[in-house]
């Protein structure tokens, strides 16, 4: 019998307190993208809604429509956006509403000049 | 989030507080897991099925896997429900006891990787009601343990308050995360 059998007989304890905190390996986790607002330029935007292969972002007005529950976490959009757009970081996003993974991001950059 | 998050209970609104007496008093502080899968492409199960290693170790918070839906108390649903599945999910929410609660997994079953066509319904809340949404493809064991503490209430969902503007005012937004 393996030795650390009986030691895990001797303190009762039969497994760790695990996750104690969030992994460190998390951060490479993929997760859905962030937006820069203020670069989001409605051309841009466009761009975006045309490549996410998900179909989780569309353009509405002057909105950028962005639904979690439907990313894949790709990176599709971020090689797309460049620095308008960056990993969230964020993947516990479990939620009782779809409608909470809808998010809308204000396309407050230079609305006149590339549409 | 810390662990102590998981383990524990947040959240002081005597509406939650009477959720969780409640759902205690139903259960027992035991929940049995039914997982179907509904075409899905087996990493959503992979990763569901690592909840139950010692890593994660979800039977120190109750949550066991039952392999029929008669003793289930909630239905992780995987894959875009294709219309083969159909009566397969039909069949097992109807097998299942009530309360139940339907918990959809996976970018798919949340409508993101199959449009809705003559084979697929491309998300499982078109075939029947969902109570908790799970995303991420595939969501990581420790966004399924979060999920399943949301569904029954142990834990405060955190989506509501993320923004995903960085320009906007950091509310909530990778609180505890160390990134």
């Amino acid at each position: 019998m393996a030795i650390w059998f009986y030691r895990g007989l001797r303190r009762g304890v039969a497994t760790t307190r695990y996750p104690r905190a969030i992994d460190p390996w998390t951060r490479d986790l993929l997760t859905p993208p962030a937006f820069h607002s203020e670069r989001l330029t409605v051309a841009l935007a466009d761009r975006l809604a045309g490549g996410c292969p998900a179909g989780a972002i569309r353009r509405d007005g002057l909105e950028l429509v962005v639904d979690l529950g439907r990313c894949t976490g790709c990176g599709a959009c971020e090689e797309i956006g460049g620095d308008t757009v960056a990993a969230s970081g964020e993947f516990l996003l479990a939620t009782g509403e779809r409608s909470a993974l809808i998010k809308r991001v204000p396309i407050a950059g230079d609305h006149g000049g590339e549409t | 989030m810390t662990g102590a998050d998981l383990d524990g209970a947040r959240g002081s609104e005597p509406v939650a507080q009477e959720l969780r007496r409640r759902a205690m008093a139903l259960f027992g502080r035991s929940l049995h897991i039914r997982t179907v899968d509904t075409g899905s492409c087996a990493v959503c199960e992979s990763e569901i099925r690592l909840l139950s290693a010692p890593h994660y170790d979800l039977h120190r918070l109750g949550f066991f896997f039952t392999p029929a839906p008669r003793h289930a108390d909630l239905l992780m649903v995987t894959g875009p429900a294709i219309r083969a599945a159909e009566r397969l999910l039909l069949k097992t929410i109807e097998a299942t006891p009530d309360p139940k609660a339907v918990i959809a997994v996976g970018a798919c079953a949340l409508g993101g990787v199959y449009s809705e066509d003559e084979f697929v319904h491309g998300a499982v809340d078109r075939l029947v009601p969902v109570d908790v949404y799970i995303p991420g493809c595939p969501p990581s064991p420790l966004a399924l343990l979060h999920g399943l503490l949301v569904a029954v209430g142990r834990l405060e969902e955190r989506v509501a308050t993320l923004s995903v503007d960085l320009d906007a005012e950091p509310v909530g937004r990778n609180e505890g995360n160390p990134q």
